[in-house]
């Protein structure tokens, strides 16, 4: 599975499925169902929201406006702030997240910043910081940094940074994919 | 190893299924935590919390405003032996372990029963590491076995309120307690002093560190 190259015309999808050739018997890669028996914490889900598939890697900033799930291996920064961001089971995500509600599921190394809400389920794992109002760990869940329950100020930029990781500053090694309202770029 | 699978084979969710097999959660008065409350009400604090993640006491610890660290030190010990790099720890270990900048400071340490899985070299390097991350009038929180033993993993412990704890087991398997009396410990954490001490009817000892 790879991206498009540089000088591939920009293809649009519906969903950011992998761009692989097409697998008539096969099923287009999709989220693994987010919804878990403690969803309840979550708010309602809207039904316009991105998906990156399993197979997906992206090395670069993601920003957007809509919800956001992520089930492939995102490095970079996860920047939607307006919107919700879940990270799912299959999901590894190298870069901080930004987001309305902030929903870990899988493996997150960074901080995570939510305007409302950061959840941590029992399958999820965090290491790095989180700065949200409301914090919710689930029991079983793995979590080494620190926790500021302070209401973030500024979502423009990380307030304190005071603890490793650090992620390294975003380079992009694909080119520009933009799909179903999420970018990834510089 | 990776941070992430540190904790052996066994899922997040064997785990958490494996303590709801055992027995019941004990349930014990604090009298220790109930005066460290009330030394830090209304103050914002910075706290570490040297046990595994527990959402009820982050949620717990909302209602102060405070700054929460956790770092799951037995998770680390128990890593570092998994990777065959010897029981006893050394000063480069606890500061790996606890790699925040030099200027952080914390004002509450929840040491919880841990102190019990240390050898007295581990407890001297320890403390030495946490006196440079504390100011005056910082407080440690710790919990020592009085008895010949104790489980074979530290407890997980859950604030029900201010000055009740919830005690679980994750194992039944036991193992001989350090049996650490008072002057070990002050003699361990130079720097601070017992600013309270109950011993609880359960065989633990309570103990309310200050620094000096």
């Amino acid at each position: 599975m790879a991206w498009p190259k540089k000088d591939d015309p920009p293809t649009h999808h519906p969903e950011p499925s992998p761009a692989a050739p097409p697998r008539p018997a096969a099923p287009t890669p999709s989220p693994a169902p987010v919804a878990s028996p403690s969803s309840s914490h979550e708010p309602p889900r809207r039904t316009d929201r991105a998906t990156i598939g399993p197979s997906i890697f992206i090395k670069g900033d993601l920003s957007g406006e809509e919800d956001l799930v992520i089930e492939g291996r995102v490095e970079g920064k996860v920047d939607l702030k307006q919107n919700n961001v879940t990270v799912g089971k299959n999901g590894k995500v190298h870069a901080d997240v930004f987001g309305k509600v902030v929903t870990i599921e899988g493996e997150v190394t960074g901080n995570v910043y939510a305007r409302e809400q950061a959840i941590l389920r029992q399958s999820g794992a965090i290491q790095g910081n989180i700065q949200a109002p409301r914090v919710v760990l689930e029991d079983g869940s793995r979590f080494k940094g620190s926790i500021d329950m302070e209401a973030p100020k500024d979502m423009g930029g990380p307030p304190s940074r005071d603890r490793e990781p650090r992620p390294e500053p975003h380079r992009v090694e694909t080119s520009q994919v933009e799909a179903a309202g999420v970018k990834a770029g510089a | 190893m990776s941070w992430f699978s540190s904790r052996g084979a066994s899922s997040g969710k064997e785990q958490a299924s494996r303590v709801q097999t055992l027995a019941e959660p004990d349930v014990h008065r604090s009298l220790a935590l109930a005066a460290l409350f009330d030394e830090i009400r209304g103050r914002k604090v910075q706290v570490l919390d040297l046990g595994p993640a527990v959402g009820s006491n982050v949620e717990f610890l909302s209602q102060f405003g405070c700054k929460l660290y956790i770092e799951d030190l037995y998770a680390a010990l128990s890593s570092r032996t998994a990777l065959g790099e010897g029981e006893l720890s050394g000063p480069a270990f606890f500061a790996e372990f606890l790699a925040v900048p030099e200027e952080t400071r914390f004002d509450v340490i929840f040491a919880w029963d841990l102190f019990n899985y240390l050898q007295r070299k581990e407890l001297v390097h320890f403390a030495a590491l946490l006196r440079r991350h504390c100011d005056r009038g910082a407080r440690l929180f710790a919990l020592m076995s009085i008895l010949k033993t104790m489980p074979a993993q530290p407890y997980r412990f859950k604030i029900q309120d201010e000055q009740t704890l919830i005690y679980e087991r994750r194992t039944a398997a036991e193992r001989p307690s350090p049996r650490y009396v008072p002057s070990e410990i002050t003699d361990a954490f130079k720097g601070f002093r017992v600013d309270r001490s109950f011993l609880l009817r359960h065989g633990i000892q309570e103990f309310l560190l200050a620094k000096d």
